[in-house]
């Protein structure tokens, strides 16, 4: 297959430019970057066809060749391509050379191990030097525009690679002495300046010998040591704001040599700066600035005689670079008087009206951050400039026939001065405070015209904001302004969404009046108005509050013009927005009358809901079922978000349990046994109703236990939990928790069950009379038998001895006690049971016990029990 | 101070969406910078589709967004430059430099040497400057001379080849675009040591210097004992020298007329080598006393091979050349005007032309007038929704003339009709070109 013809090509660029990434995952795009660099050198094609295939790989190298080993070796290509061109004039050279150049940065190839970064740096160097590169270099006449291009190539790399021509800074000085193309060269070399100076630390030591160097012998390789600092491309702060010395001390004083030779470069090269462009003459001391900030033996002078030149232009990109200056060098290259002269400039700068309106805008943007000397605020916050007097101000007074964003930001100007003299202008003819009073009315009144379009109105409301956040606290100000904003409601209704973002964007202070005014201003409108719809929707912003009897009352009118399904629901977002807010006995009838009267069924039924809610719901709690749910997306639609809410209140919740419940030490007292219960919990619980329960008739039922409140980490008395056993059996008790959160939410949660040991049921006898106790144990002993059952048990006593045992677990069922040999003991088991034990004659690592009981069923689990003893 | 990319687009009302890329640029060497800079902050440059949607919705120029948009619309979204953050799938472009001009979006994205987050004052960041510097440049060089869109398309088609000469990896070289394209022209001429570069050559031939001064007086008449009318006069002086020599050395020196009023606000071409201090103080700031420095106005400068603006001053004159009255009356559907014009008798009654404008805004276009002039002849641009009034070369002798009327509008249809944001209901203005 031929290579595609000029046309082809054509179409497959335009297709690719439309959208690349579409284009690179279809079927074309797989070969796109080969095919290209193999039509670079088909002789089929035109040249300005050729230049086209090189201006896309300029501009989508990424896409084209995305890897690292893809872009060596399209650069590669390219280069091959370029040294084969014939030796006649070409218009491909320059294109080529920019195209390896970015080839190689855009695919990450730059560097030592690279072939074509090796062939390359070699050949751009030699010919930005003028040097003869080789027969391929075509005739004599492109060579001027070569050795520019060349130099640009070299400023692009050094741009992405800094420090890779720290070596070559001698040979390019020389160079720019010697008569090579200035702009180029001067841009070169200032730049390269500026890398070798932070790569080398800021002392610049050993600068003298770099840039005194000559011209290395050719064929030696490239030295990338200067490049693999790493500072390699490190984002830093430029030289903003104002602050000496910032990037820490100099390291280190560097010799005289170095600073003399330092600044002879930098003359040289300011001297020359005329030749240059006006926006390359911008970068030029841009990039001095930078190089020179900092260094304490570099003193900015060098820069004092561009100044006055420049001062007078009317170019943005050199006052620009003034500024920039300004902010590196302040007093030290800017005296109070020159700063004075530099913003009277930049005042005239800012209105000129030969200049274009971005321009005025940046200038403005300029004099809000204007770097000062001494600047008095905090940094980076827009501020007037201290030298900015009243008359430089009053020049910048923002008028209505201004564009919307230039009227902000006089107007931002205007403010800030408002807000530093609100005493010092009382007594003049027109105070500021008046002046920006009238221009506000005007913004008000352009923005009331009917049928004026939207960007008045937020233009209106942009200021408003402005003036608002900027003199909060000035009240001849804030008044006047509040007032005015509600009467633009009252002439144009339909701007009501304006008023509602503007109430959610201002600050508490001035949020309240402003919604006081705008309620009283809403309600006081007849009801039959065709701006019925905006009422409703301003009314849901700023109801709520006193006077809700004016409210309900236009709510109340207003329900019978309410025809449509939009209208009733705005109307009841309304009472929604009371019934969170306040409720009270006339929204219960307002309601009532909306429940009967509404046309539509969804809002009649909309209007009984929130009566009932209203009826049964306490105001907290109200509030949660009407407040935004959290389940819901913010996206969903009200109705659905209004029915999760209600859903997520209004029903118990399945939680898991937050807390704790644990058995603490038994009191073995009264009765019937009682269970003393820790309770723990890891959130504020309210309301806390616990409920047992025990499988098959084991025990009588189980009363729950109330707690009014739980906090985490506060200690909590033991809940008492008594048991009624209808036989002395363990047994396991289900426990479910029911509470209410701090949110309101009521909540269900299943605990983990809670176990009643054997012992739990035991309690002791009345005390036998003193000195009976004997007999009165011998009684019950004997009274087991025959219906009861008799055993012998081998009780472990395991490292314990037996006095301890019985003292540890027996204690308060001890009857007889001849320690520490013989213990007859006596438990009741409720409802009607007992056991009795008697534990003599211990045998160093158990205890026989003789035991009796009247309930043959306890036996297993008496012998277990004892049995397990020594292990507790 | 390099750029990450450049869009041109041509805002079409009416089909949607709005608008085309016209043209677009992007430095990828520039753009691997801007994502070591900005690191986590950084956001990739999208594709012309997505970029041309996301800038005509922040411009309020999508057929379809007439309505509140808090995203766009907020009172706290204050813009005070041309600088947007545009949001772009779920991340925000930042900073965007446009501006809408002729109809063209002109819109470049600068590299900024550091993180996004939190933004740097735009002060401090070098590209924005040179960002509009390279726009104004394109704009200068589509529009300068260019009347109809076959030119434009010409001119759109020589973009490419001429930005890689003015600003081959996104660092600007040269704003003035025609300059690189002489440059070509120049190449095989062997340059000079010392060249200059914003200097493309050298001039061979007879030695001549040709120079003209534009003024155009804006004013305010309100024809009211209490507020007093006010008038500005901002000129231009354009300068073209044929002069051999590489760096020719040339002084003008701007003289007043007798009881001339000073000039003030100064702005100079930057081939001017050194100014006076009075020149650059002189202010409007200041008002007028008799202290102001009233001349001779020095400039010397080594010109460039083009015409160049050398300065821009303004000045206030004692009196308006032409007085006007201008009345409106809205009744119903059409418009009653008079429009009065006096020449000044100290201004000479002898003009190359002399025209009125007479524009509407925010109005359908013209579908009835009748109207009576007292001299001259009037011209109906319907389309336009503009009068235009031919007054010629001349002032009849009573120096006064009037014009009387009734328009009818159509009706309004915003993409079509030219829009205003000043000049609603009876607000309106006259524009007198000679």
């Amino acid at each position: 297959m031929g290579p595609p013809s000029r046309d082809a090509w054509a179409q497959r660029l335009g297709a690719f430019r439309t959208s690349p990434a579409a284009f690179l995952a279809g079927a074309e795009g797989e070969h796109l970057g080969r095919d290209l660099l193999s039509d670079l050198r088909s002789e089929k094609l035109s040249e300005p066809t050729k230049v086209s295939l090189l201006a896309l790989s300029l501009e989508y190298p990424a896409q084209l060749w995305p890897d690292a080993p893809a872009a060596e070796a399209a650069a590669t290509s390219l280069l091959d391509t370029l040294v084969l061109l014939p030796p006649r004039p070409s218009a491909l050279r320059r294109p080529l050379l920019l195209a390896t150049t970015t080839v190689l940065v855009a695919g990450g190839a730059l560097g030592p191990s690279s072939g074509a970064s090796g062939r390359l740096l070699p050949l751009l160097l030699g010919l930005a030097s003028g040097r003869d590169v080789g027969r391929s270099f075509g005739p004599a006449s492109e060579q001027r525009p070569l050795q520019a291009t060349a130099c640009e190539c070299l400023r692009e790399l050094e741009s992405c690679q800094p420090g890779l021509l720290g070596g070559s800074l001698g040979p390019l000085r020389s160079l720019l002495g010697q008569g090579g193309p200035v702009q180029p060269l001067s841009l070169l070399l200032a730049l390269t300046l500026r890398h070798t100076l932070l790569v080398r630390g800021r002392s610049g030591a050993g600068l003298r010998s770099l840039l005194l160097a000559g011209v290395s012998s050719g064929g030696s390789a490239w030295d990338w040591t200067l490049a693999k600092g790493d500072v390699h491309l490190q984002p830093q702060a430029p030289c903003w704001p104002t602050a000496e010395g910032e990037q820490g001390p100099a390291e280190g004083e560097p010799s005289s040599e170095d600073t003399q030779e330092l600044r002879a470069t930098v003359a040289q090269l300011l001297d020359a700066s005329y030749l240059l462009t006006p926006v390359a003459q911008a970068q030029l001391l841009w990039l001095l600035g930078w190089a020179l900030r900092g260094l304490r033996t570099q003193p900015p002078v060098l820069f004092k005689p561009q100044l006055v030149r420049l001062l007078g232009t009317a170019q943005l990109a050199l006052l620009h670079s003034i500024l920039a200056l300004k902010a590196a060098f302040g007093e030290a290259l800017f005296t109070a008087q020159d700063e004075a002269l530099l913003l009277r400039r930049l005042t005239l700068a800012a209105q000129h009206p030969s200049l274009p309106q971005p321009t005025h805008l940046f200038y403005l943007h300029c004099i809000l951050t204007f770097p000062e000397n001494w600047p008095l605020g905090p940094e980076g916050e827009e501020a007037a400039p201290l030298l900015l007097g009243p008359q430089l101000c009053r020049s910048l007074m923002p008028s209505l026939l201004h564009e919307p964003m230039a009227l902000l930001a006089r107007l931002h100007l205007l403010c800030l001065c408002c807000a530093e003299d609100e005493d010092e202008e009382k007594g003049r003819v027109q105070s500021p405070q008046q002046y920006l009073e009238e221009l506000l009315a005007g913004l008000r009144q352009r923005a009331a015209l009917e049928g004026g379009p939207r960007a008045l109105a937020i233009l209106c409301f942009q200021a408003s904001y402005l003036v608002a956040s900027c003199l909060a606290k000035q009240l001849t100000v804030v008044t006047p302004l509040i007032h005015g904003l509600a009467q633009l409601y009252q002439a144009r209704p339909v701007l009501a969404p304006h008023f509602v973002d503007l109430l959610d964007q201002l600050g508490p202070e001035l949020r309240e009046p402003l919604r006081q005014v705008l309620r009283q201003e809403v309600v006081s409108r007849p009801v039959r108005d065709e701006a019925l719809r905006w009422h409703l929707h301003m009314l849901a912003k700023v109801a709520g509050g006193d006077a809700q009897n004016a409210t309900l009352s236009f709510l109340q009118a207003a329900a019978a013009h309410c025809t449509d399904w939009g209208l009733q629901q705005a109307l009841l977002g309304v009472c929604r927005v009371l019934l969170q807010t306040s409720g009270g006995a006339g929204l219960a009838d307002l309601l009532q009358v909306l429940a009967r009267q509404l046309e539509d069924p969804d809002g009649r039924d909309h209007a009984r809901l929130y009566y009932i809610l209203l009826a049964h719901l306490a105001g907290p709690k109200l509030g949660m079922a009407l407040g935004p749910s959290l389940a819901v997306p913010a996206l969903a639609s009200s109705l659905v978000a209004e029915n999760q809410g209600f859903t997520a209140t209004l029903m118990v919740q399945e939680t898991p349990a937050p807390i704790q419940l644990s058995l603490g030490p038994q009191r073995a007292k009264g009765p019937f046994p009682v269970l003393q219960l820790q309770v723990e919990t890891l959130e504020p619980v309210y309301s806390l109703e616990l409920r047992f329960h025990v499988e098959g008739q084991l025990y009588g039922p189980l009363e729950a236990i109330h707690v009014p409140c739980l906090c985490p980490g506060r200690p909590t008395h033991p809940l008492s939990l008594s048991l009624q056993p209808r036989c002395p059996a363990p047994a396991q008790l289900d426990v479910q928790a029911l509470y209410t959160t701090p949110a309101g939410l009521t909540c269900h949660a299943c605990l983990p069950p809670l176990a009643v040991s054997f012992a739990d049921l035991f309690l002791p006898f009345p005390q036998a009379p003193k000195g009976a106790e004997s007999n009165f144990f011998e009684e019950l002993w004997d009274s087991c038998l025959p219906k009861g059952a008799e055993s012998r048990v081998w009780c472990p006593l395991g490292p314990q001895s037996l006095e301890t045992l019985v003292a540890r677990h027996l204690g308060p069922f001890v009857v007889v006690a001849q320690p520490p040999t013989s213990y007859h003991i006596a438990v009741r088991l409720p409802p009607d049971s007992m056991l009795l034990l008697r534990l003599e004659m211990a045998r160093g690592d158990g205890v026989p016990v003789a035991l009796r009981t009247d309930d043959w069923a306890v036996l297993p689990l008496a012998g277990d029990y004892l049995r397990g003893l020594s292990a507790c | 101070m390099a750029q990450r990319a450049l869009w041109l687009v041509r805002h079409e009302p009416g089909t949607p969406p709005g608008g085309t890329v016209r043209f677009s640029r992007r430095f990828p060497t520039v753009e691997k910078r801007a994502k070591v800079f900005n690191g986590a902050s950084y956001v990739p440059i999208p594709e012309d589709g997505p970029f041309l949607k996301a800038l005509l919705f922040e411009f309020r120029l999508l057929d379809d967004d007439k309505d509140f948009v808090e995203s766009r619309d907020s009172c706290s979204r204050i813009n005070k430059t041309s600088i947007y953050r545009l949001p772009l799938g779920g991340q925000e472009l930042w900073p965007v430099i446009a501006f809408l001009r002729n109809g063209m979006i002109y819109a470049s994205i600068p590299l900024v040497e550091q993180t996004l987050s939190p933004p740097p004052p735009l002060i401090s960041i070098s590209g924005i400057s040179q960002g509009l510097e390279l726009l104004f440049g394109i704009q200068d060089f589509l529009f300068s001379g260019q009347k109809n869109d076959t030119e434009l398309n010409t001119r759109l088609s020589q973009l490419p080849d001429l930005l890689l000469q003015a600003c081959p990896f996104g660092t600007l070289l040269d704003a003035n675009l025609q300059n690189s394209m002489d440059n070509t022209d120049f190449a095989s001429v062997t340059q000079l040591p010392k060249q200059p570069a914003w200097k493309a050559g050298t001039y061979k031939g007879k030695p001549q210097v040709f120079i003209s001064i534009t003024e155009k007086v804006k004013s305010m008449q309100y024809d009211k004992q209490d507020v007093a009318d006010t008038w500005q006069v901002v000129g231009t002086v354009v300068c073209k020298c044929d002069l051999e020599g590489i760096m020719p050395n040339v002084t003008m020196s701007l003289s007043l007329p007798t009881n001339g009023s000073p000039l003030q606000d100064i702005l100079v071409h930057p081939c001017v080598t050194s100014l006076d201090s009075a020149i650059l103080t002189a202010s409007s700031i200041d008002g007028m006393d008799d202290s102001a420095f009233s001349g001779p106005y020095k400039f010397p400068f080594t010109p460039p091979l083009e015409s160049f603006n050398l300065c821009y001053y303004t000045s206030q004159v004692p009196v308006p050349p032409i007085l006007g009255f201008y009345q409106m009356k809205e009744e119903e559907v059409q418009l009653k005007l008079t429009v009065n014009l006096k020449l000044h008798e100290s201004v000479k009654n002898n003009f190359e032309f002399c025209e009125a404008h007479i524009p509407f805004y925010n109005r359908g276009s013209i579908t009835h007038l009748e109207y009576k002039v007292s001299f001259g002849q009037l011209d109906v641009f319907r389309e336009k929704s503009l009068l235009v009034w031919t007054i010629g070369q001349k002032f009849p002798k009573s120096m006064e003339i009037s014009l009387s009327g009734t328009v009818t509008f159509g009706s309004k249809s915003r993409d079509k009709q030219p829009f205003d944001h000043i000049c609603i209901g009876t607000t309106a203005y006259v524009k007198d070109e000679n």
